[in-house]
Parts: structure tokens; sequence; C-alpha cells
């Protein structure tokens, strides 16, 4: 009977993922698909780290714990995915990369983000989807990526937007999906070129007047806003769409009310979402 | 012919000495007078014509070289004696290549001329002398000194009042417009003057950005005229230039911006897409980068795939997600796997 050598890892994961790397650099292949490889660590994938040709990497569907910071050695990179790992911490080297241009590290254990995160050179698409961030445990530069165009944070436990929001000039598409959102900052009608904002199911009754400063209604933008505890004639005209919530948001009457229900404002409606459940709790 | 048969020696005579003819003698018969050979000579030297040549003058027959002497005038630059088409001016006769201007040495003979000091000068010599004299044009037409503005019409400088209006014949001042008929054509010949009323009614274009006449290149777009340097993206202002423009309700936009504003940028890429483009879920995508959201495997317009937050998830990916989620998911959206169109 034939025995498989004695190693540390599996010798059938590790020459799956050895495969590929093999082949892309016999081909000088820049993409790198190692997607559902159940590759645990970057031991796993010898050699990676000196492939600095290689434009995309995609590790998402693995169960990768820690990213190492040689990961920045891979100074061509423009798209990272390690979507759906189990991934708790980032290396803030990442964030020097100088041609990062699309993150994603959606459906991971983030509970932070490092501090000094923000100072990407060229980030246009940062996907952040079900994790555990907050507001509180975002760095202080988050809002300083000037050249994003998408901020996804659906999935997460933010309460509150912080106002920087408004600094992201670029931004096109917001996702706060199924957050625990009390609030929106009145510096979000700040984001001119804004064609996709996601709010649903948050604990929001009302929207800042200024989100009627932005184009959320033709036909090239996207507005989503049910399931959340909206006061009753934003709920109503919410029953009729989304174009009559956006007329009535910019009318005087609507600036009374809102004005009316910010010095009146009672408890913050209770968390809804039950989130014990998230893959991102499980430790 | 009876002349012939009546004609007899009896009453025929030499032209110049008047005795009649010995019978045999040979006689000189030119023009119907008849001439003894010895009596046939010039007028002047006695002598006969060499090769029977001679000028007739009041009746008198002459040798060509005492014709020339007594009658022909002569040239008075190169002092040969003038044949065929004589220049008379300034008191003088002129061969026509030998008058000159006095300035330019410009031909006169058929352009004319103006005696301007005692000089015989050409127009335009003439102008610019009186000019650089005076410090002010001449007239082409007048040859007078423009005191006000000149007029110039045809690469010449005029008195406005020599011309009227082309359109409603007003008598023109330094105001009146040149118009060149022939958009595109550098002559000036067919140019025509209008007054400045009726050149800004006329059908001369207006500019759509300044609103000035365009006396140049016309660009036409959007239903309306151009200076070529005025016709600009709406967005970023720079003049197209010949490059492709895009229109937009009435606005016209470079490539880069018409993308930028109305979305025909690659999501990934963030690039124009030239090609052919996947578009879907609020996105576009060139044919390169349509790929699912979650594992970058790309898709084509075949491929079934979910909608999550707006982005593609392929058939496996989805498979993945965690129960919990799609179940939120399946509460929230209508998940109905959908084509592509394309």
């Amino acid at each position: 009977m034939n025995q498989a050598p004695v190693s540390c890892i599996p010798a059938g994961k590790m020459s799956k993922a050895k495969k590929v790397l093999d082949e892309a650099r016999e081909i000088q292949n820049p993409e790198l698909d190692l997607a559902d490889k159940s590759i645990s660590t970057f031991e796993e994938m010898p050699g990676l780290l000196n492939m600095i040709n290689i434009t995309r990497l995609t590790l998402s569907h693995n169960k990768i714990q820690a990213v190492p910071p040689g990961l920045a050695n891979l100074v061509n990179l423009e798209i990272l995915n390690l979507f759906n790992n189990h991934i708790t911490e980032l290396p803030i080297s990442l964030s020097q990369m100088p041609k990062l241009r699309i993150l994603n590290v959606g459906m991971n254990k983030l509970d932070v983000l490092p501090r000094g995160f923000g100072a990407f050179p060229v980030l246009e698409v940062l996907d952040l989807t079900y994790n555990n961030l907050s507001e509180k445990n975002l760095p202080g530069n988050f809002f300083m990526m000037e050249t994003l165009r998408a901020l996804y944070l659906a999935d997460n436990d933010f309460e509150y937007l912080p106002p920087e929001i408004g600094q992201l000039k670029n931004l096109q598409i917001l996702v706060l999906r199924e957050n625990d959102l009390i609030e929106l900052p009145k510096e979000i009608g700040e984001l001119t070129r804004l064609r996709e904002l996601h709010i649903q199911g948050n604990r929001l009754t009302v929207l800042p007047p200024e989100i009627g400063n932005l184009d959320l209604v033709s036909n090239k933008a996207v507005f989503r806003m049910e399931f959340n505890p909206w006061v009753t004639p934003i709920g109503d005209q919410l029953q009729v769409g989304i174009s009559h919530v956006i007329d009535y948001i910019r009318s005087e009457t609507y600036r009374y009310v809102y004005n009316r229900h910010q010095s009146a404002k009672g408890p913050p409606p209770p968390i809804e979402n039950d989130k014990s459940k998230k893959i991102s709790r499980v430790r | 012919m009876p002349g012939v048969t009546e004609m007899s020696l009896d009453n025929m005579f030499c032209s110049r000495c008047r005795e009649g003819f010995v019978p045999h003698e040979k006689i000189v018969n030119s023009n119907g007078e008849l001439w003894h050979p010895q009596c046939f000579v010039c007028a002047q030297c006695f002598r006969p014509f060499p090769d029977g040549i001679f000028y007739e003058f009041e009746g008198y027959k002459y040798c060509e070289h005492d014709f020339h002497v007594l009658f022909a005038p002569c040239c008075e630059k190169c002092g040969e004696f003038v044949i065929g088409r004589v220049i008379k001016a300034m008191n003088a006769n002129w061969h026509p290549g030998c008058f000159r201007c006095e300035e330019c040495n410009g031909e006169l003979a058929d352009a004319g001329f103006i005696k301007c000091q005692g000089r015989a000068l050409c127009h335009t010599c003439n102008a610019r002398v009186k000019a650089g004299v005076l410090g002010k044009y001449i007239c082409h037409q007048c040859h007078g000194v423009i005191d006000d503005k000149p007029l110039r019409f045809r690469g010449e400088l005029y008195h406005p009042y020599h011309f009227n209006c082309t359109a409603c014949g007003i008598e023109l001042n330094s105001d009146a417009r040149e118009v060149n008929s022939r958009p595109g054509y550098a002559a000036n010949e067919m140019n025509e003057l209008y007054c400045l009323r009726c050149h800004d009614k006329m059908g001369i274009p207006i500019c759509g950005a300044c609103r000035r006449p365009i006396e140049e290149r016309v660009v036409t777009a959007l239903g309306k005229h151009w200076h070529v340097e005025h016709f600009v993206c709406a967005k970023c202002e720079k003049p197209f230039l010949g490059h492709r423009h895009y229109e937009k309700k009435g606005l016209a936009y470079c490539e880069t911006h018409y993308h930028q504003l109305f979305g025909n940028l690659c999501f990934v890429c963030n690039q124009v897409i030239s090609g052919d483009v996947f578009t879907a879920l609020n996105k576009a995508w060139c044919v390169h980068h349509f790929a699912c959201a979650f594992c970058d495997q790309k898709m084509n317009q075949k491929t079934k795939f979910f909608e999550f937050d707006l982005k593609p998830a392929c058939k496996k990916c989805y498979d993945k997600f965690p129960q919990e989620l799609k179940k939120r998911m399946r509460r929230m959206y209508d998940l109905n796997p959908k084509r592509i169109p394309v």
C-alpha cells in the first residue's frame, strides 16, 4: 500500500494551489484565480509574494485567517478579492499598495480596520460587506479615500454614519443595507455623483432634507429605503413610490416636519435585525 | 476683260515722269499705277527699293530706312524706332516693353500709370509713395488721399463712399463688412460689401456660444453654428477641434465626460467602453470585465446570476452564502435569477 508523504499541510490541498501558481508563472498570467481552494494560510502558496507581475489575486471562499503584510509586495496588484474568508485583521501595509483599485474583504470577521487604513492612493471600490464594523472602529482617515467610487458597508453594525462621508466626492455607490443606522448625516447631500444608495433594513425614521439635492430618481439611479421605521408621511409616500418620497423630501412641508422631529427627538427605535446567526460572529 | 483689251501703249504713261512707254520696254505696275523701272525709286534717296519693299505716306513712296528716318517715332528709353504699337505718354514715344514704372519696373502699357512728381508710376507704387509721404492711404479707385478710416475690399484700400451696400444700396462707411461669399476659398475676387446693419441681418452664421458672426471656419452641430474654438465640451469646456463629440439633451460632450456623466464606463476598469457593453444592475461592463463580483469568474450574456446589493453573483457563489443571509435576502427581495440584456 502506498502511503502519501507526511506533511503538516494535506498534500492534495497544497498541490491544488501550487498548481495554479506554477501554471501562472509558466504562462506569465497576471491574473491569479485561487477561489475555493480550501486555503487556510498564505504558506500554502509558496512564492506568491514574489510574483510581482500579477494584477489580480482572487482568494474568495477560502479559510484564510491572517493576511501577511508582505502581500503589499505585489506592487502591480489592482484587484484583490478576499471575499468569504475568516479574516479578523488586515495589515496596514495594504493601504500603501500603489495600484490597488478594487479591494473586496466582504464576508469576513473584521471587527476593526487598522489605524491609517484610509491611505490607499487609488482605491476605487471597497467592499466591506458582512463584517462586524461600526463607526466606532473606523480609522480616523477612513473618509480621505477621495478616489473611492463605491463603498459597500451592508450587513455591518453602524448606528451613525460619520459626517465625513461628505468628503468622498467621487462616490457613486453607497450601500448601508441592514446596519443599525439611527440617522443619516446631512453631509450625504454633498455626494453629488451618488447614483446608488441602499439604506434598507435600518432603524431610520427621517431623512435629512439635503438628500433632496441628489439625483436618486432618474433612470440611472437606484434608491432602496424599505424596511425602516419611517415617520408616517415618509412611509405613506414610500407606498406610492420612491419618486414621491423624493418630491416630498424636497417640499417645505417636509422641512417643517423634519425640524420638529429633530427637536422632539425620542429614543431611537429598537434593533430589529437579529445578527446572532451571522457567520462573521462565529469564533 | 474689256479694260485690258482696250489698253494700248498710246494712252499709258509713267506715274513719275509722265513720259510714255516704248514698245517692249519693261513696265512696273504697282496698284494699277505704271512706272519706268528707273522711275520706281524712293522719293527721298532716289534709289530702288531694297527687296521691293516700300512705305507709302501722303502719296509718296519711301524705302524702309528713309521712311523710319522721316516719320517713325523713336523710343524715349532705348532710342530705337518704334515699329507696331507705340505708347505715347509723358510727352514721348515708347515701346510697350520700355514704358515701365520707375519704382517697381512693372510694365505700365496696359495697367495704366499715374504721373507723380514727373515720374510715371503704377497705381500701387503711387499709393505707397503718397502714403509714405503723407502717412495716409491712397484710394485705389480715385487715387485721392483717404483722410478717415479706409475700407478694405478685395485686398485694396478705398474711400468707403465709393461703394454701396450689396443688400440695401446705402452708401457705405468704414463700418462696412467684406463678406467672403464662398466660404472655404481664400480667393477674394468674389467678395462683396455690406453695411453693418445688413451684414448682421443676413445669413452670416452667428456663433451659438459667443453670439458673434463667424467669419472663418464654421462648425455646425446641435442645430447651431459655432466658431471652431467655441464648440466645446459642456463639462470640461475644451474645444473638440475636430475630435468626436457626443450629444445629449442639446449639449455636446467629449468622450470622457460623456461616458463619465452618462454611464458607459466599465464598473471594473472605469474605462470608456468602446466595444460591446454588458448592462445590468444599474452598471455597465466591458467584455473583459463582466464577472462575478465574488469569485471574479467571467460571465457572458447567457450566464445566470443573482443580484446582491446590485452586484452580480454567480450561482456557485450565491450557493456559498450563509443560510441566514439568504433567508434575509429572500425576505427582502424577489430572487428570480435574471438574464442579462446585452
